[in-house]
């Protein structure tokens, strides 16, 4: 296991520059999507820009922080394909939730 | 560690050639496998009674606990069931079955069958038990995390027991346990029973995490020399498959506990809507009770497969073994379990047709459940396929294998009528689908694990189990179970509800009463003949023929250990160094029948031997 | 392509197809441990996705209005409402822990002891002052009179899912900061360097730990992201 640790640290001591530069990223990061409610935006653009700096900051962090970047495929395709079921079930809740809300306002309001 | 390292790695740097076909570059040497990757594993040996066999970190003695305490809690779901068939069968013959009671059986009867005897014996189990064996480990890499895990089980199996005994009794709610009525008070058990089976089910899931962590890694970083991922045994493919799913399906079960729990405890209103109960308006309201079946059904059917692709794989190795015949497609199978196992999460919402989900859904639903028919349906032909002009051996284990086929067959089909929308909605809520779901999940998978403890138990114990009693077990089982389901099939189609405590005069009476007395009677007999089973364990701990080494001329590595049955460490000084696939029966040219996994090529050198 | 030495293997998919393909371990080179963190997490990211997926179905089916979170969110500065600032502050704190917790396992691997020491005691502190300020937006909140089972700002939900969420979420920096301070007294011990045996489970300890618990760290920090944008965002 030794020799991992040795290219892990050789990797490591080019890169305290790299940390810092992620560290420092992720505030700018955390910054514009606190802005994003500071100038309160709405609609679409404040949705997509949350969600732009939310996926580049987990980017980030899972890349450089969690050594993904420099981890092997067979272990990064493990990690991420089941990130689809996730988002089958997210993409099916989210129609499920149109459902529900169309069918209380039927019933609650409108009268079914 | 590292000096060590170093000392295997530096040798081979200089070398470095194209190894891959073994034949080509500068290593001639047919027998060439690679070298140690990793350091040997530094085992803790147990010392005193405490830690050799109740606090112990051998995966052999967890998988034995889990073993014990799954059948225990699989007896109670046993005498549960017999209870409930009674009930239906000769109504008001049982003096203190109330509708309530019925309920109650039925909800824990299902929920110990399906989590905490299936799941945690195959993967508890068999996987503990087979998991280093199979793949040429010592041990599971964190023995300290396993024994862990097996006790959190026994504390969850202990909760559940325990709901048995408070006020109230065990929920009543079907194993299902969909709110908002799990948690009101018209159904039994809602009080303290409720909250404890959820306490009992987050325990296992906690429980279950620690060894299911235990079991992929050990499999993915622990294999021994030369045992790559494509010379695994299938038993280990769908050990290996069901756990990873386990990992990704528990946490919606995990979150869905937690939030009912919360909506008992603190009357938060995840899953409850508005309600008005006797009268009085409660504080719930704005929840999502298909939210709930949602979550459940994320991981219940992904659960299923938990139990099904472990069957599909041990069944595959004792078909094969016992036919003398290599497994056709192996290949196929492997991908096939990974297939259905990746499937699997995209088919959950085909359990909620009739719940009032968005309408769409069915559409999406029936079409990803009939794909998933299509790698079953291959792994079906490849052990038939197998079975077809092979030298079978028509012992006990071959006898349950078969039944196991036939079953699986059956109840597979009927699954693919339940899969589509039109056809499931007035078979809904049928015993129709009490024999589906008893046939696939139930009686196949117990067809396996009986065939299961037949071939291995020379292994465990060093004895052979009796052959005579075997086959009456069997016929008792297979026959016995076949005229519980196949009956039921017939009810459905005429309409009688499951879940119901009696039928008092509705139309169906007439039609079905001679058919329920029928299929008590048939469950009690089947109940009845597992004694005989267990008759066979215990006398054959003692009087069993010695069974020696590998009595079944298998190829794998479990049976190549340096004493039978294993000890701690599983081989002896060296681990084994593994050089082909363990199907090399029957191989042309070769003196023997049976080619195990450690033969290195030299010694076969005139085999016509399947390149893995 | 070579298939006896862990240096010079292929990369890329010609990389997992070769590793997938051979003996012994499918992720060359890695600790059992790191990989076991690895799935445990992913089985955790399940976990939190179930959360924010509930959350989700319950928030866009409410037809009770839900709260405005810039607001409910907002702490007076003087009298100056500043929207969200607790949880800007405490984004910040958590953002800072996992850079030092990041920094911690580098110099654990250059064997940097007295180094990875400090920052891994600095992220621990970290951790507990993003504990400590998630006390302190609890009680502000129980005591505006949201609760798990009612709200006065509008849909019933969102003292649920707000209280279940970030306590969960809260319960694994609790946990993270327990092991922070178990680590960084075995750090400062040495015993990371001696190799001496876990208490518990009687294995050797290594560096490697440091990013396995690194490995823990920066996901609960991941989680945050999600939950900042979701919960307080949104």
């Amino acid at each position: 296991m030794d020799e991992t640790q040795n290219k892990e640290q050789a990797n490591s001591t080019h890169k305290i520059g790299i940390y810092l530069w992620i560290w420092g990223l992720l505030f700018v990061l955390s910054f514009f999507s606190y802005m994003v409610d500071w100038f309160a935006f709405q609609g679409l653009l404040r949705w997509s820009l949350i969600l732009v700096f939310m996926f580049l900051k987990a980017g980030l962090i899972m890349a450089f922080f969690m050594h993904l970047f420099w981890e092997r495929y067979a272990l990064v395709n493990v990690l991420l394909w089941p990130m689809t079921a996730i988002a089958c079930f997210i993409a099916l809740m989210a129609a499920e939730a149109q459902y529900t809300v169309f069918t209380r306002l039927l019933y609650f309001f409108i009268g079914g | 560690m590292s000096d060590e390292y170093n000392k295997q790695n530096t040798p081979i740097e200089a070398q470095s050639s194209e190894t891959m076909s073994g034949s080509s570059g500068s290593t001639t040497d047919i027998d060439y496998v690679r070298p140690a990757e990793l350091p040997e594993q530094d085992l803790y040996h147990g010392h005193s009674f405490i830690t050799k066999w109740i606090f112990c970190q051998d995966a052999k003695v967890i998988g034995i606990q889990y073993f014990l305490t799954a059948v225990f809690t699989g007896i109670v779901g046993l005498i549960l069931s017999w209870l409930m068939r009674l009930q239906l069968g000769f109504p008001d013959l049982v003096p203190f079955m109330t509708a309530e009671h019925y309920y109650q059986f039925v909800t824990m009867h299902g929920m110990i069958m399906v989590v905490y005897f299936l799941t945690a014996l195959f993967l508890g189990g068999f996987g503990n038990y087979l998991i280093p064996l199979m793949v040429g480990a010592r041990d599971m890499v964190f023995p300290y995390v396993n024994m862990v895990s097996f006790w959190m089980f026994f504390i969850a199996v202990c909760v559940l027991m325990a709901s048995f005994f408070v006020p109230g009794g065990p929920t009543g709610a079907g194993w299902t346990l969909y709110p908002p009525q799990a948690i009101l008070p018209g159904s039994p058990g809602s009080g303290m029973g409720i909250v404890l089976m959820l306490i009992s089910l987050s325990l296992f899931v906690i429980g279950f995490t620690m060894g299911g962590l235990n079991y992929l890694i050990t499999i993915l970083q622990a294999r021994t020399r030369g045992m790559t991922l494509m010379r695994m045994p299938l038993t280990i493919w769908g050990i290996f498959t069901a756990t990873a799913l386990a990992m990704l399906a528990f946490p919606a079960l995990l979150v869905s506990c937690i939030m009912m729990t919360l909506d008992k405890l603190l009357e938060t209103s995840f899953f409850m809507p508005a309600i008005v109960q006797a009268g009085e308006v409660l504080d719930y309201g704005g929840g999502s009770p298909v939210l709930f079946q949602h979550l459940f059904w994320f991981f219940g059917h992904p659960e299923v497969y938990i139990v099904a692709l472990p069957a599909f794989g041990i069944v595959s190795d004792l078909i094969s073994v016992h036919a003398r015949k290599n497994i056709f497609g192996y290949r196929m199978m492997v991908w096939a379990i990974v297939g259905i196992g990746a499937l699997s999460f995209f088919v959950w919402a085909h359990h909620m047709y009739v719940s009032g989900m968005n309408p769409w859904f069915g559409f999406f639903f029936a079409t990803t459940t009939l794909i998933i028919a299509v790698p079953t349906a291959l792994k079906v032909y490849n052990w038939i396929i197998t079975l077809f002009r092979a030298n079978i051996r028509m012992n006990t284990v071959m006898l349950f294998c078969l039944g196991f086929i036939v079953t699986f067959v059956n109840g597979g089909i009927t699954g693919i009528f339940l899969g589509n929308v039109a056809v499931d909605i007035p078979l809904s809520d049928t015993y129709f689908v009490i024999a589906h779901f008893h046939m696939v999940m139930g009686i196949a998978p117990l067809m396996v694990i009986m065939g299961a403890v037949y071939h291995w138990f020379p292994l465990v114990t060093g004895r052979m189990l009796s052959e005579k009693l075997g086959k009456w077990h069997f016929w008792f089982t297979f026959l016995g179970a076949y005229s519980i389901y196949f009956p039921m099939h017939y009810l459905g189609f005429i309409g009688v509800p499951r879940r119901y405590f009696e039928m008092y005069d509705s139309p169906y009476v007439t039609s079905a009463t001679g058919m329920n007395e029928f299929i008590t009677v048939a469950a009690l007999i089947v109940g009845a003949s597992q004694f005989i089973f267990i008759y066979n364990i215990v006398t054959s701990l003692r009087l069993g023929k010695p069974a020696g080494k590998n009595p079944w001329k298998a190829n794998s590595l479990e049976w190549l250990t340096s004493e039978v049955p294993p000890v701690h460490g599983n081989f002896g000084e060296k681990l084994p160094v593994v050089h082909r696939w363990p199907y090399d029966f029957n191989v042309p040219g070769a003196k023997e029948d049976y080619i195990t996994q450690t033969t290195p090529p030299s010694e076969v050198i005139n085999a016509e031997v399947e390149k893995t | 392509m070579s298939d006896n030495t862990l240096n010079n293997l292929p990369d890329g998919f010609k990389g997992m197809s070769h590793d997938m393909s051979s003996d012994q371990t499918a992720f060359k080179g890695v600790q059992w441990g790191k990989v076991m963190m690895w799935i445990f997490l992913l089985s955790d990211t399940f976990i939190f996705s179930c959360f924010l997926i509930s959350y989700m179905k319950g928030r866009a089916s409410t037809v009770v209005d839900w709260p405005n979170t810039s607001q409910v969110f907002s702490l007076h500065v003087g009298d100056v409402p500043v929207p969200l600032l607790l949880i800007a502050i405490m984004t910040f704190v958590l953002i800072t822990s996992s850079g030092t917790m990041a920094l911690a396992v580098k110099f654990g691997y250059e064997k940097n002891r007295k180094m990875c020491a400090w920052l891994i005691l600095a992220t621990a502190i970290g951790g507990l002052t993003f504990v400590g300020m998630q006390a302190f937006e609890w009680s502000k909140l129980i005591h505006e009179g949201v609760r798990p089972w009612e709200n006065p700002f509008g849909a019933k939900q969102f003292g649920s899912f707000f209280f279940m969420i970030t306590g969960f979420h809260g319960t694994h920096v609790s946990i993270g900061v327990i092991f922070l301070f178990i680590f960084a007294r075995k750090t400062f011990r040495g015993d990371f360097d001696t190799g001496k045996r876990g208490y518990f489970t009687t294995m050797k300890s290594n560096y490697v730990a440091i990013e396995i618990l690194g490995l823990y760290w920066h996901f609960v920090d991941l989680v945050w992201v999600f939950i900042f944008a979701f919960f307080y965002l949104w």
